[in-house]
């Protein structure tokens, strides 16, 4: 017992760096051997703490070697309570054609604890904390820091009380947490999470309910944002809405799958009224996984009385070369408004992820981005991250 | 562990994959260059992001979170010229001239930037 409480003293030292979102991946749905994101994820509909289940996969086949277990199998966890936590320090480049251009940066990007605490057989609570990411220095003037205080930026994005009797089944949870939408992918630039509802941050308090079975899985929520009263920690500190989502996913012999979704966002200033469609295929012979979302976003602006439609998508693929390595190139499509030319946007993405040993990661991103018309400069990212889950 | 490659919704995953490559413009822009607009649709959405000008950063004590608080970090700080709405300082940051450009990591598409110029030549109003 002593060692546990050292081990969850030293994740809980290391939680005040820096959190992002909570990590999916959606690439290892098919290409792991396991058929549905919950399988390894205690969410029903994936992201967050992993199960032992995934625990098991992250070390027997997605890393190249080594234990998934916590803390590398060094302390069993009691059967009710779970933990972990994912630490990342990244370094950037960045070029965008401006007279200040490139400009280089590393930052810790991301510190987030998770415990999950099992209450019976049916019910469990999740609670999960970190602080905020930082990637630019703060300006001087403002605290006189490179990075602003740590306990100005702890943030709990997710908290949530679960009724799940089995893997299997209906399930019930309320809390904070994303509303099922889309695929979640860690990377939280990319195009279908910023303008599609799950920017960075912008978790809402959330009941969901739904199914999950091994052919198909549901997910019904109606979300709001937290009150302005509560402290920043609790905060949304992105986009204001209140509404519902739904998102329905079939699955084709383990193999692939077609999914249908809808969110409707109603907010102070404007509103979202959003469709769109998932779809994913995995070619075992070629160890290619294919990605695929698509959205079409009506937007309303009631104070200017103007309405716009936007659309935006991602497409990738993601290929296993050897175990432990995955190369995935990706194009993303934002078009801000469909009636006015020239506010498109279009990615190209270029993401390798090497799983050396269990528990490690590095990551390798490059991204070309172009924006609007022929003429205006072309943008580039290029970022390192390692990655260490607990 | 898998089974055999069989696939019954191929067609209708292609049809997804196409749909992912669609998406373009019309000719004109008719878009309001009124504050009201210009606030949530663009500068919120690519400003605001929670380590940049969001209520809880507020980089350079500019905060662009909705429209009341955007409207009088730009007016306050001086950041738009309704005289010179070309020399407005918030215009060179968007192009960035002499600085940084601003959003750092996605610049705005130019029409974007033509509408929020138009916006200050027509008074850079709270309307």
């Amino acid at each position: 017992m002593r060692r546990l409480l050292f081990c969850l003293l030293v994740a809980g030292v290391a939680t005040f760096g820096f959190a992002r979102g909570a990590a999916a991946y959606p690439q290892f749905q098919f290409s792991s051997g396991t058929n549905k994101c919950s399988q390894c994820h205690f969410a029903p509909a994936g992201g967050g703490l992993i199960s032992s289940w995934g625990r098991s996969e992250a070390g027997d086949t997605i890393s190249m070697a080594g234990d998934g277990a916590f803390l590398h199998g060094a302390v069993s966890l009691p059967s009710w309570f779970a933990a972990g936590a994912d630490l990342r320090l990244a370094a950037t480049r960045t070029a965008d054609g401006g007279d200040q251009s490139p400009q280089s940066a590393w930052f810790p990007m991301q510190a987030d604890l998770y415990a999950r605490f099992a209450l019976g057989d049916q019910f469990s609570v999740y609670l999960e904390g970190g602080a905020r990411g930082e990637a630019r220095p703060v300006d001087g003037s403002v605290t006189g820091h490179l990075f602003s205080d740590l306990g100005n930026r702890f943030i709990s994005r997710e908290h949530y009380l679960m009724w799940r009797p089995s893997a299997t089944g209906p399930y019930a949870r309320i809390g904070r947490f994303y509303a099922p939408y889309g695929l979640r992918f860690v990377e939280h630039i990319f195009f279908i999470r910023r303008y599609a509802g799950s920017e960075l941050y912008n978790e809402t308090y959330t009941a969901s309910g739904g199914y999950v079975s091994d052919e198909w899985e549901l997910h019904l929520s109606a979300f709001t944002p937290p009150p302005t009263s509560f402290p920043d920690a609790l905060s949304s500190l992105g986009a204001r809405e209140s509404g519902g989502a739904g998102y329905f996913e079939y699955r084709f012999n383990g193999m692939s799958a077609l999914a249908a979704q809808a969110r409707v966002g109603i907010g102070k200033e404007e509103s979202r009224y959003q469709g769109g469609a998932v779809g994913k295929l995995w070619i075992e012979k070629a160890k290619l996984l294919f990605l695929g979302e698509a959205d079409y976003i009506i937007q309303n602006f009631s104070a200017a009385s103007y309405t716009q439609n936007q659309f935006v998508s991602y497409l990738g693929f993601t290929y296993f070369p050897v175990r432990g390595v995955m190369i995935g190139p990706a194009y993303e499509r934002f078009q801000e408004n469909l009636a006015v030319s020239g506010t498109g946007r279009n990615a190209y993405d270029l993401e390798i992820n090497i799983f050396p040993y269990a528990h490690f990661e590095v990551v390798l991103f490059g991204r070309y981005m172009q924006v609007g018309t022929q003429g205006q400069p072309a943008a580039t990212l290029m970022m390192a991250q390692l990655h260490y889950y607990l | 562990m898998h089974n055999p490659p069989m696939f019954s919704g191929r067609g209708l995953f292609l049809v997804a994959v196409a749909a992912a490559a669609i998406g373009c413009g019309g000719t004109t822009d008719e878009r309001p260059p009124r504050w009201s607009f210009i606030s949530p649709a663009i500068t919120e959405p690519s400003c605001a992001t929670v380590n940049c000008h969001s209520a809880i950063a507020q980089r350079g004590g500019v905060d662009l979170h909705n429209r009341d608080a955007g409207y009088d970090s730009l007016k306050t700080r001086a950041f738009v010229n309704p005289a010179e709405p070309d020399s407005s300082p918030v215009i060179f940051l968007m192009h960035a001239q002499g600085s940084i450009r601003m959003p750092p990591d996605q610049p705005l598409p130019e029409v974007d930037i033509q509408l929020i110029r138009t916006w200050i030549a027509n008074g850079a109003n709270n309307d």
